[in-house]
């Protein structure tokens, strides 16, 4: 719990949300329609990084390149990088690295949030988890544990990220976070957990405009609980709002496959504008493995 | 709900509802009985003749009778149309004890009987009907009983039935069953007695126990199968009537309540305290209907959270559901709320922004707070006032469905506000407010004590029906309204919605929903017309309209001229056609202003009509119809504007007018008549003016004779062209929009690239900076080289989490464990394990080739993950999808994979397949069976069906 006394509003409450349950345009928005002058000088920084990383989320990584300039604070450079990284080859990909590490070891700078949860998310990109866990296990903001979270999720150990989320729940049980963070960690578990995975998104559904996002948890909860058909309608309701989310293209396929309809379109379409995607680059991983496969077996 | 009558007289000592009209008998200390509207709270009647206090009075059930019982121990039949008192009973003469006060007096619902009860510790049944059956007539047999009184009265027992021995004290209270024979009885002896009656005799059936002091009063409930008993221990006791015990008890602290009534139709109890002031109970709050329900918990109690399970109860004021598993909780003392999860334990505490009474939800994390002159929606996450709203004391708050717009109800008013408590619209009502609830349309319907009620977004409201009794809406479907009546029940009302729905449709600019209700329904009726008229909408309202003075003033004003005509030439008088001629004449349609003109025979307006629009030749044809009447002046202005100088002159001589026919003449050249009349004029000839320019008045000649001018554009009817028009309107103005917006931007661009322009220069400068401070940098890593004891610690602080934290080893995909738990090649592939699923098909099948397989396997490994993304920017998360999914499933408990294909989508395609067969197209079932053959391997099948085939 956290101080009874009560604290000046906090002037950033709804952008912060509006990022972390996936409306991105409204954050952008809605962080132009805040006045800086009302802003202590560590929100507006915060504001400013939020704002750089929605233009992230939804894909303008030049923008933010172009726009953080070399003079702009640690944070904002660290958003710089992550667009970097998230645009660049693989040279590129390198240098961001050195550069990240060079700023982690800077005494000055190195225990940034921001430029921890970057590091954790660049090295999480890199699948060199030990490396991310190193930057953001000491946690110092929500979003670095639920960074966690994530990252326990990706190296398949629920039971870690459960701990973590109890951290969480600890701090602010109904932080959008840590309701986020528990669905994921629901989704991960299975079993009886999705129930609540779905109770959950069904609340911040409730709670904000439908996003992407919020959509696509839901779906995810209805296909894992085996109702495809919800699925589809869900993800298709997804696919209205944003024609080309990754998530709900790779989704749609995978709901359309298991309700026996064709997905090829899907897979089609997340094949050309995310070429990167996790279930385009398994797939032709595994058409490889097939084919290996299938010459070992002649 | 409580309402006071604050009566002149010392302490209520009887309390009677009348069985359907909204009165109340209430006998006072001072031996007066009052009758009193509890409607509107007013006094009706009053009757005076027992000496000394009245305790108990009774409505007659079906007659206008009362009966009342006093310590002068007298019981008196009352007849409250006339005013008059029918008899006395006089009873409970006891010669051995001097106190015999009677306590209460009371009808029998059906048969002819009072009971009585009196402080000789008996209760009295007695019958009245031996008085009835001499009589022949109902409204006869009152007047005679009166008659009869003296007659029959003279030896008392002659109408006492039965007496009740049994009690050890004075009686306070008896009163009979409203269906069974059963009487019940209270008495100082602190115990209520339950009494047995058949044709010859009554006898006791049981006692119950439990008040601490005198019973003052004891009742049957007129619906529930309880008995209600009140005592000066301060408590109201419940039995249940058929175990005989006792259920619940109240107890107030302050209010010695002495009397209780309850209403036989609605769901009222009244409870008369000692001080000098009547209370009526509404047990509004509760809805249920069932036996503990119907009494309503105090406000001000404690205890409002007990909805919670049994074993999770709380102090506090109001308690509401904020999110799925929290409620909030009011503490009133300290004005703030406790958010507590579905454990009781409280997770938040928060001041509140008001003094607050009242807590409700106002969607999830949200709280609406309520004072006694506002209201304000508080943000329990960000401890943030949203919004608020000066009202009078709210009573109710309703949300419509989709959580937008809320309903405040206060005791005379109506608030509709938005979410944010922005204000919308205000009704006051005259009478009280009782419920409300939204249709899905966001009509908001009410009730009053005596209407149910519409009110629209834009705060138009009206009335939907007339109520009998009161009812509380709890929901609205269409034009079906639910409610609940004063007993508890529910109940459907079947309402006509169209009204609201129609005024609901115009508002939103849903013409063509106007229209085809215009078309289905009678929505006629002068309300919804002068409505239409008020709102703008004449056009409208022209299409309900018959009678054609209504439709062409509606016409008129809405500009439709052509039905304006139509109706004119019905109606066909002057000054329709006046009107007509203006209206015609605003819009510049020439030929209606002629038509117009010429039906009123109005030939001068007519004439200058002619002349503006420049029709000279029926300007000419005017004046011969001015000759034919011989209206000169008509034929003057004529050639006045024809610029017809002889006719003038002619005319002018006809009148007899020769000076002026004479300069007009000369004035024009006219020589050769100015001559003529010169002649005629003889000495008479006028002196023409001198030394003066003359301008000669000819008109100019019209360039063209014209047909309309160029007409008003009308709205044809928002049916035709509205919406076109609305929808251009609006183009427009986005467009507009758009443009400010471009022209901000374009500011902003040009600032912005003024501060870049700026901000390079800046740039430079900073540049040249940081590269000295990492020359800085530098030479302090020089030093800390120098002096390693002293950097150590913030290189340790800084490192200390990557040294202290070791990372755990990597869990097992969940793939993986579908691969070691399972043999079937189908799970294998799923797992993305192809060089294992075809080992195993190979030893199990003896399958070689596996190239056809290809796009199967890829399915399945594709269709056994979902992708969750968490962060933007973070990579996205797969996650296993598991076959048969269950609630009870444990988590963690990894089940076998989906596959994407199934025993029953194959035996769907193998219908399709030799179908295909039965059709000859050999070459389609020869794929769909080849399809079939292909996946059947994979295929997991739980039971032994697959080898049937």
């Amino acid at each position: 719990m956290k101080s009874m006394a009560s604290s000046p509003p906090d002037q950033l409450f709804g952008l912060r949300n509006s990022f972390y349950v996936g409306a991105y345009q409204a954050a952008i928005t809605s962080s132009q329609s805040l006045p800086a002058h009302d802003l202590s000088p560590d929100d507006l920084l915060e504001r400013d990084a939020l704002l750089y990383r929605s233009y992230l989320a939804i894909g303008s990584h030049q923008l933010v390149v172009n726009e953080i300039g070399p003079s702009a604070a640690t944070p904002l450079q660290a958003v710089k990088l992550l667009a970097v990284y998230l645009s660049g080859d693989a040279a590129n990909k390198e240098s961001v690295v050195s550069r990240l590490q060079e700023l982690l070891g800077d005494p000055a700078v190195g225990s940034n949030t921001i430029l921890r949860l970057v590091a954790g998310t660049v090295f999480m990109h890199e699948r060199d988890y030990a490396e991310a866990l190193k930057h953001t296990s000491s946690g110092g903001t929500m979003e670095l544990l639920a960074l966690n979270v994530q990252i326990y999720l990706h190296m398949n150990r629920a039971d870690h990220a459960e701990k973590q989320l109890r951290v969480m729940q600890q701090l602010d049980e109904d932080h959008t976070l840590t309701q986020l963070a528990n669905a994921w960690v629901d989704l991960a578990m299975g079993g009886s957990k999705i129930q609540e995975a779905h109770l959950i998104f069904q609340d911040l559904s409730d709670k904000y405009p439908t996003t992407c996002m919020i959509l696509n948890g839901k779906a995810l909860c209805s296909i894992h609980m085996g109702n495809f058909q919800e699925a589809e309608a869900l993800l298709l309701e997804s696919l209205n709002k944003d024609a080309k989310d990754a998530e709900t293209l790779a989704n749609l396929t995978v709901c359309s496959l298991n309700l026996g309809k064709p997905a090829t379109r899907y897979l089609n379409e997340l094949k050309l504008s995310h070429p990167d995607h996790m279930l385009v680059k398994r797939m032709s991983s595994a058409e490889d493995l097939f084919d290996r496969a299938c010459q070992a077996m002649a | 709900m409580l309402t006071k009558f604050e009566t002149k007289s010392n302490r209520v000592k009887g309390l009677c509802f009348h069985p359907r009209r909204p009165w109340i008998l209430a006998s006072l200390h001072s031996g007066v009985i009052q009758m009193w509207d509890y409607r509107v709270g007013t006094l009706i009647d009053r009757f005076d003749e027992h000496e000394g206090p009245v305790r108990g009075v009774h409505f007659h059930a079906t007659q206008p009778l009362f009966v009342s019982g006093g310590d002068d121990y007298k019981i008196k039949v009352w007849n409250h149309k006339t005013h008059r008192c029918l008899f006395t009973l006089h009873g409970h003469l006891d010669y051995i004890r001097h106190n015999h006060y009677v306590m209460s007096a009371s009808f029998h619902p059906k048969e002819d009987m009072v009971v009585s009860a009196s402080l000789d510790q008996t209760v009295r049944v007695w019958d009245i009907g031996a008085l009835r059956k001499k009589s022949v007539s109902p409204a006869d047999d009152l007047l005679r009983l009166t008659q009869m009184n003296t007659d029959l009265f003279g030896g008392v027992d002659s109408v006492v039935k039965y007496v009740l021995e049994g009690h050890d004290r004075g009686v306070n209270w008896a009163s009979f069953h409203p269906t069974l024979p059963l009487i019940i009885s209270g008495a100082d002896d602190r115990q209520v007695k339950l009494w047995r009656m058949n044709d010859t005799k009554a006898w006791e059936v049981d006692t119950l126990r439990g008040h601490m002091n005198n019973v003052s009063c004891v009742m049957f409930h007129a619906k529930q199968d309880i008995i209600v008993s009140n005592s000066e221990d301060k408590s109201i006791r419940i039995w249940d009537a058929t175990k005989r015990t006792s259920i619940q008890t109240f107890r107030r602290e302050h209010d010695r309540f002495w009397i209780l009534a309850a209403h036989p139709e609605m769901n009222l109890l009244a409870a008369g305290p000692v001080s000098p002031v009547l209370r009526i109970l509404h047990p509004e709050g509760s809805s249920s209907g069932s036996n503990k329900k119907t009494w309503i918990i105090p406000k001000d109690s404690a205890g409002r959270a007990d909805y919670l399970q049994e074993a999770k109860k709380g102090a506090g004021g109001w308690a509401v559901f904020v999110a799925r598993n929290r409620f909030a909780v009011l503490e009133k003392s300290s004005n703030q709320v406790l958010v507590k999860n579905l454990k009781n334990e409280i997770v938040k505490k928060s001041p509140l922004p008001i003094a607050t009474d009242a807590i409700y939800y106002a969607g999830t994390g949200s709280l609406l707070c309520k004072a006694e002159d506002r209201v304000a929606i508080f943000d329990l996450q960000q401890r943030l006032v949203l919004g608020e709203l000066q009202t009078p004391a709210v009573k109710y708050v309703i949300w419509s469905s989709d959580m937008e717009t809320v309903a405040l109800l206060s005791k005379h008013a109506v608030v509709i506000a938005s979410k944010k408590l922005v204000h919308r619209c205000t009704l006051h009502e005259t009478i009280r407010v009782k419920s409300g609830a939204w249709d899905e349309n966001g009509v908001f319907i009410y009730t009053t004590l005596n209407h149910m009620k519409y009110c629209l977004p834009n705060g138009d409201s009206g009335i939907v029906k007339t109520l009998d009794v009161p009812v509380y809406i709890t929901r609205v479907v269409g034009n079906g309204i639910f409610c609940l009546d004063r007993d508890g029940k529910n109940k459907l009302i079947t309402v006509d919605a169209s009204e609201y729905i129609f005024k609901l449709a115009l508002l939103r600019k849903r013409y063509d929903h106007v229209m085809s209700m215009i078309k289905n329904s009678q929505m006629c009726g002068q309300a919804v017309i002068s409505y239409l008229q008020q709102k703008g909408f004449p056009e409208v309202a022209l299409h309900f309209v018959k009678d054609e003075k209504t439709r062409f003033n509606l016409a008129l004003e809405s500009g439709n001229i052509q039905i304006a005509v139509a109706s004119a030439k019905e109606i066909d008088d002057k000054d329709h056609w006046y009107k007509l001629g203006i209206e015609a004449l605003r819009q510049g349609n020439v030929g209606i202003v002629e038509y117009a003109y010429q039906r009123t025979k109005n030939f001068e307006r007519l004439t200058f009509l002619y002349l503006i629009t420049g029709y000279l030749d029926k300007v000419g044809f005017m004046s011969k119809i001015a000759a034919q009447n011989s209206n000169l002046m008509g034929q003057f202005h004529n050639a006045l504007y024809l610029g017809d100088a002889g006719k003038r002159v002619e005319i002018l001589e006809n009148a007899g007018q020769l000076p002026l026919a004479y300069v007009t003449a000369v004035t024009h050249g006219l020589t050769e008549i100015a001559e003529r009349i010169d002649a005629e004029l003889g000495e008479n000839v006028p002196s023409l003016p001198e030394r003066k320019t003359h301008t000669l008045l000819i008109p100019p000649a019209p360039l063209m004779a014209c047909g309309d001018w160029p007409l008003l554009r009308v709205m044809r009817g928002i049916f035709e062209g509205g919406l076109d028009v609305t929808g251009r309107a609006e183009l427009e103005e986005d467009d507009e929009a758009a443009a400010a917006d471009w022209g901000d931007e374009d500011l902003d661009m040009v600032d912005a690239s003024e501060v870049m322009a700026y901000g390079g220069d800046g740039f430079d400068i900073e540049h040249a900076e940081p590269n000295e401070e990492d020359g800085e940098d530098g030479g302090w890593d020089l030093e800390d080289l120098e002096l390693p004891p002293e950097t150590e610690t913030p290189k340790a602080a800084a490192s200390a989490r990557s040294i202290a934290f070791v990372a755990p080893t990597l869990g097992m995909p969940v793939s993986q464990i579908w691969t070691q738990k399972s043999s079937l090649a189908g799970e294998h592939a799923a797992a993305g394990n192809f060089d294992t699923a075809m080992r195993l098909l190979s030893r199990q099948l003896g399958i070689k080739n596996f190239a056809p397989l290809k796009p199967l396997f890829l399915d399945l490994h594709m269709g056994s993950h979902t992708y969750l993304c968490a962060f933007a920017a973070a990579p996205v998360i797969s996650v296993a999808v598991e076959k048969g999914w269950s609630e009870s499933a444990s988590p963690n408990v990894r089940g076998p994979p989906a596959l994407v294909f199934s025993f029953s989508q194959m035996e769907d395609i193998l219908k399709a397949a030799y179908k295909a067969t039965m059709g000859g197209k050999f070459p389609e079932a020869l794929r769909q069976f080849l399809n079939i053959l292909h996946a059947i391997p994979l295929i997991v099948v739980d039971s032994r069906r697959k080898s049937m085939k």
